[in-house]
Parts: structure tokens; C-alpha cells; sequence
């Protein structure tokens, strides 16, 4: 991955945590390795990234399995906190927690914005790769 | 399968003691034995003290289609309820021991039965006395080894003291003990084997289960496949299972692989585990109730094996596993002696060499582990 990437996904990752409510932010592949992340110390980003991955991939299959249509997200609904495992892309996985009582609709909102320049960014650095061979 | 353990199901002319010391699914297992014997055009007997046998008639459509008419019944019903019985043999008089054994007698001696069920033994044990019940049941076993039956007594124990009982057993050939648990909301039903001749075998407690149009199967609610990255576990779950859902991403398992067996007289749960370490949590989720394990390991790389013994010990303690040497195939894969002695496995642990992108190997394997789980390997 192109060193601008990285600096790049961050910022995206940053302007998301700057939301009201916003607790944390991570971006992980499908295949559960870490990519980015803006989380607290107290969270392990290595095994929440192999757990949201876990999450995601169960959620898909399950969706599949049911005829639900394509999958957009999978929501942890806990007592002090919700998390979000969105599907950026292909590859990705937008991890947001967001406080329990946060204003979901601009939770979403502002999740779907930064889905979105996730996912452009990392087909950006997909395609590099090649162009340079 | 666990006909073949024993000699290819119980011989001819042997007694069998279904016992429980409380109410379980053990009639089904009965009911199964009787429905085979007519499909195999054998005559035989089942003495009902509970059912119609109307009822039980309808009852038993649920093993699918098999002759009726060669299935008769002993009804120990209708004069309990004071009904005209429709049925050639019936017990007029229940209140009379004597009386109710001369005619599950008279059924065994006209009608030569491969096969006899009595259901069941407590409905006398709890009306006349043990000594006389003692008797006639010496009687009924002497009759039908006359006939050359195969008697089947299905028995709850609510009153008897260890002697009796095990005076009981010792009129067996075969004491079938059944289980009942539930946990979670789930029923698991297991059954043990007891062979009472000296030196006979004794299996483990088999989970079972039973199917409607197939009977009683052998039932291993989770097996799990492991081992290290890139050894073949999803592939070894597709060999396995006709289908199967794999929860994979860019290539590797990230959640689970699910899949179900059905092959002769056993049917199981897989499930596969993810092999990276990032994944270990998964464990904590699925290691739980394991009858047993297939640890896939690939035969190319010695280096993963320190791993994979790793991975066995998240499963837990005391589980039967077979270690399956995967990718047997490539040049420089090791022979199953050399990966038992590099993984440095206790004598006797089966290592089978595998080929899982071909199904080679891994029904063998899966046999081999029911065999230990059972308890007669």
C-alpha cells in the first residue's frame, strides 16, 4: 500500500471519531487484519479486527443464507455501547462504537460518508500495484 | 457400524436388557430393532403393555414403509381398558402374571419370531412380586431361545434394590443403558453397550438420535476440524459433508466452516475452525461439548506442528482426535509414522495421510474417530 494511503484512511478514520458520540473508530480487511485505527488504549485493535471480521463474514453468510439481499452492516447493540461493522468495499470493514444513546440517524449518516471515501481509497491502492507493474 | 463391532449386530438367540433408571427415548431404539427385522422378511413380536396396537402401528409408519404383516403384537392393552381386542394374541386377564406370560409364550412358540420386544417390564415389576416376576422372566428368555429369538426387554427401574438388578443383567447376553440430559433447551440422548460374557466389550456412552424415515443413528453433535493455517481444514469439511457453509474471506477461514454428515448409521456436526491465531477467540465459542477432533495438519510442514498440538490443547483436555497428515500427495510430505514422531504424538494415536482436495483419506479418518469416540477402537 502506497505510504499516502495510510495517512489518508487515518484522517478519514479521525473525522469520523470527531462525531458526537463517536468512541471509536477501526478499519480492518475481510480477512480480519488490522488496516488503521483510531481506538482507545484499553481495546485490543488486533483482535477486534479479527472479531469484527468474524462478525461480518457470519452476518453476510447469514444474510445470504436467508435471501435477505446484499449486506450493509451488522450492529453489536450492548449496554454502555454500540458497534458498528460496516462493509467498506471488497475488502474492508468500517469498525465505529458509538455511546448507546447517540443520534443514530447522524451516526449513519456520517458512517456512510466515510464508508464510501474508505472504500475509494482502498480501491485506489488495489489498483497500484498493477499500474506499477 | 456398531453392528460390525459387534460381530455384525446381536447373534441370534440372545437376550437384551434395555434399562434406565428413568423415562428416555429408549423405545425408539426398540422400534427400530423390530422394523428391521420385518424389512429383512423376518416375523416378529411386540408385546405392548402401553399402546393400542393400532396406535403402535401408526406410531412405527414413522421408520418409512417395512411389512406389516410381519410385524404382530401381543396386546397387553385392551384388557386394561376393557375393550374387545382386534388382535390375534391378547392378555385377558392383566391381573394375573402367570396368565399374561402363557401368552406372550403361546405368541413366541406359533410364530417363531426373529425378533421379540417387550414393552415393557416395569408394568409387572410394579404389580406382582419380584420372585414370581424373577421366574417368569427366566421363562420368557427360555422360550425364546427355544425359538431362537432375539428378546428385547425394555426395562425402567423404579424399585429395585443393585441385587436384584443385577441378577437382571446377569440373564442379559447384552445390557443397553440409556441416558437422558438436556442442556440449553436441547435433549441429548446416549446410550452404552454392555456385552455381559467375560472379557465381552463395553462401548462408551453414544450420543444418538433419531430420524423419521431412517431410525436410530449414532449422533456426535460437534466434532471440530483444527489445525494450523493453510492446512486444509474448510477442504477437509467439503470432503466430509455433502454440504457445507465455509465462512471464509481473501482465503482464509475467518469465522467458521459448518457442515453436516450423514453416512451409514452415524451422523455428525462439523465445524471447522479458523487457523490463524487472531481467530482464537472463536474457540472459546465452539470448544465446548466436542465429542472429538480431527486435527489437520499439513504433511509438507513440520514447522506448523508445534502449532497445531497448541490448537488441540484450546479444544481442551481428555478428546479423542486423529491427526490427519494433509497434502500426502505433494513431493516432500511426510509419512504418518514420521509426522507421529515429529509431533512427538502418544503411542498409538491415529495419523492418517490425507489428500483433502480429493476426499482421499478423510472418510477414514472420520471413521476412525467415531470408533475411539464409541469406545471400541
Amino acid at each position: 500500500m502506497a505510504a499516502g494511503i495510510h495517512g489518508r484512511l487515518i484522517a478519514v478514520l479521525q473525522e469520523l471519531r470527531r462525531i458526537p458520540d463517536v468512541l471509536a473508530v477501526a478499519l480492518a480487511r475481510r480477512d480480519g487484519l488490522l488496516i488503521a485505527h483510531v481506538l482507545p488504549k484499553s481495546m485490543d485493535p488486533k483482535r477486534i479486527a479479527a472479531m469484527a471480521a468474524s462478525i461480518v463474514g457470519t452476518s453476510e453468510m447469514a444474510a445470504g443464507e436467508m435471501g435477505l439481499g446484499p449486506f450493509f452492516q451488522s450492529i453489536v447493540d450492548s449496554g454502555s455501547a454500540k458497534m458498528l461493522a460496516t462493509g467498506a468495499g471488497e475488502e474492508g470493514i468500517l469498525i465505529t462504537i458509538v455511546r448507546t444513546d447517540a443520534n443514530m440517524g447522524l451516526v449513519l449518516l456520517s458512517v456512510g460518508k466515510a464508508v464510501q471515501a474508505v472504500s475509494n481509497l482502498l480501491e485506489e491502492a488495489a489498483v497500484e500495484p498493477e499500474a506499477r507493474a | 457400524m456398531l453392528d460390525d463391532r459387534l460381530g455384525g449386530g446381536f447373534p441370534r438367540t440372545s437376550t437384551l436388557l434395555l434399562f434406565s433408571d428413568k423415562p428416555t427415548e429408549k423405545r425408539v431404539f426398540a422400534e427400530n430393532f423390530v422394523v428391521e427385522g420385518a424389512r429383512h422378511q423376518e416375523t416378529v413380536l411386540y408385546v405392548d403393555f402401553y399402546r393400542m396396537p393400532s396406535l403402535a402401528r401408526a406410531e412405527l409408519s414413522r421408520f418409512g414403509r417395512f411389512p406389516q404383516d410381519r410385524l404382530v403384537f401381543v396386546d397387553a392393552i385392551s384388557a386394561q381398558l376393557m375393550v374387545e381386542s382386534a388382535e390375534a394374541y391378547h392378555v385377558d386377564r392383566i391381573d394375573s402374571l402367570a396368565d399374561t406370560v402363557d401368552v406372550i409364550v403361546r405368541a413366541i412358540q406359533e410364530e417363531r419370531p426373529s425378533r421379540v420386544v417387550i414393552d415393557s417390564m416395569e408394568f409387572l415389576s410394579d404389580r406382582f412380586p419380584r420372585d414370581a416376576l424373577l421366574d417368569q422372566w427366566r421363562r420368557i428368555i427360555a422360550e425364546a431361545k427355544a425359538a431362537g429369538s432375539v428378546v428385547c426387554f425394555l426395562f425402567i427401574n423404579w424399585t429395585y434394590q443393585e441385587r436384584d438388578l443385577g441378577a437382571i443383567r446377569a440373564l442379559s447376553d447384552f445390557v443397553l443403558e440409556f441416558q437422558s440430559s438436556m442442556r440449553g433447551g436441547i435433549v441429548r440422548n446416549s446410550m452404552r453397550i454392555s456385552q455381559m460374557a467375560e472379557g465381552g466389550v463395553r462401548t462408551n456412552w453414544i450420543p444418538y438420535t433419531f430420524k423419521d424415515l431412517i431410525g436410530v443413528t449414532v449422533y456426535f453433535p460437534r466434532l471440530m476440524v483444527t489445525g494450523p493455517f493453510n492446512a486444509g481444514k474448510s477442504t477437509v469439511v467439503k470432503a466430509l459433508c455433502e454440504k457445507s457453509v465455509s465462512i471464509d474471506r481473501m482465503g482464509t477461514t475467518v469465522a467458521f466452516d459448518y457442515g453436516n454428515v450423514n453416512i451409514t448409521g452415524i451422523e455428525a456436526e462439523i465445524f471447522g475452525t479458523p487457523g490463524q491465531e487472531r481467530f482464537e477467540f472463536i474457540f472459546q465459542i465452539f470448544a465446548r461439548e466436542v465429542s472429538g477432533v480431527l486435527l489437520v495438519v499439513d504433511a509438507t510442514r513440520p514447522e506448523d506442528f508445534e502449532r497445531a498440538k497448541h490448537m488441540l490443547a484450546l479444544i481442551g483436555p481428555h478428546i479423542p482426535y486423529v491427526v490427519l497428515a494433509n497434502k500426502s500427495d505433494l513431493p516432500g510430505a511426510l509419512k504418518p509414522e514420521a509426522v507421529a514422531g515429529q509431533m512427538d504424538l502418544p503411542d498409538g494415536t491415529p495419523v492418517v495421510a490425507t489428500v483433502a482436495t480429493e476426499s482421499k483419506g478423510v472418510r477414514d479418518a472420520l471413521l476412525i474417530l467415531a470408533e475411539m469416540i464409541i469406545g471400541v477402537r
